[in-house]
């Protein structure tokens, strides 16, 4: 689907949060799931400045762990704080979901 | 960072000497990335740019686990350098008018929740 990426903008923190939420993981990893998922013009760049977002917002622990090339790889885990601000987000998203489904609705 | 280094700057001489050591590392197309993102942060940078150093050293740092991974240039950072750039920078005097309106939808959307006890 073309012209997703500016809807999906505001909701992909809260999805990269999910994923790191079910296993410690690093930024390609979550890139693949979020392409699996169908997100396909989600690139490496777009996670790691979430990813970023995320650390200096202390909602992730970071661990760096050498990888077999290259230089050591991040990965990240969700605090007590991110945890909490997954709940949050979820909690928004039920919000604006089901506005937006009354809308299409015809409902008010 | 003694006094002479706030001064003269040499130490910051001496970390862009390191980037650009790593950066002849890099393959052509992550190396020519790299001069794109210099460009596109300057604007970000403050009066002797110390501030984008963590910046640009995380960059960087994409860069080279990036191409150890093989990935291409374009699944890395799209065609969006521009954005990936000031999506980098964010917060530190990158605040758009479009940051504002984003945070005033989002104030609106939580009091609404608080109304309705959620």
């Amino acid at each position: 689907m073309d012209d997703l990426t500016e809807m999906l903008k505001g909701t992909l923190e809260g999805c990269v949060l999910h994923i790191i939420d079910s296993e410690e993981t690093y930024g390609y990893a979550i890139t693949r799931r979020l392409n699996e998922l169908g997100f396909a013009d989600v690139v490496e760049g777009t996670v790691y400045t979430i990813l970023l977002r995320l650390e200096k917002n202390g909602l992730v622990q970071v661990t760096k762990r050498p990888s077999g090339v290259g230089p050591p790889r991040k990965f990240y885990a969700l605090n007590d704080a991110g945890r909490e601000e997954l709940v949050k987000f979820w909690a928004k998203w039920e919000y604006l979901s089901s506005r937006i489904d009354k809308l299409k609705e015809g409902g008010r | 960072m003694n006094f002479w280094e706030t001064i003269t700057g040499s130490d910051l001489t001496r970390e862009w000497k390191a980037f650009e050591a790593r950066a002849e590392a890099l393959p052509a197309d992550h190396r020519a990335a790299w001069e794109q993102i210099k460009v596109h942060l300057s604007p970000y940078s403050d009066f002797t740019g110390r501030n984008l150093m963590p910046i640009l050293d995380g960059a960087l740092g994409l860069l080279e686990e990036t191409a150890a991974d093989g990935q291409s240039i374009q699944e890395v950072l799209g065609d969006d350098v521009q954005g990936f750039c000031a999506a980098l920078a964010g917060g530190e005097g990158a605040r758009s008018y479009r940051d504002r309106w984003r945070e005033q939808l989002n104030r609106n959307v939580a009091r609404k929740l608080g109304q309705l006890g959620g």
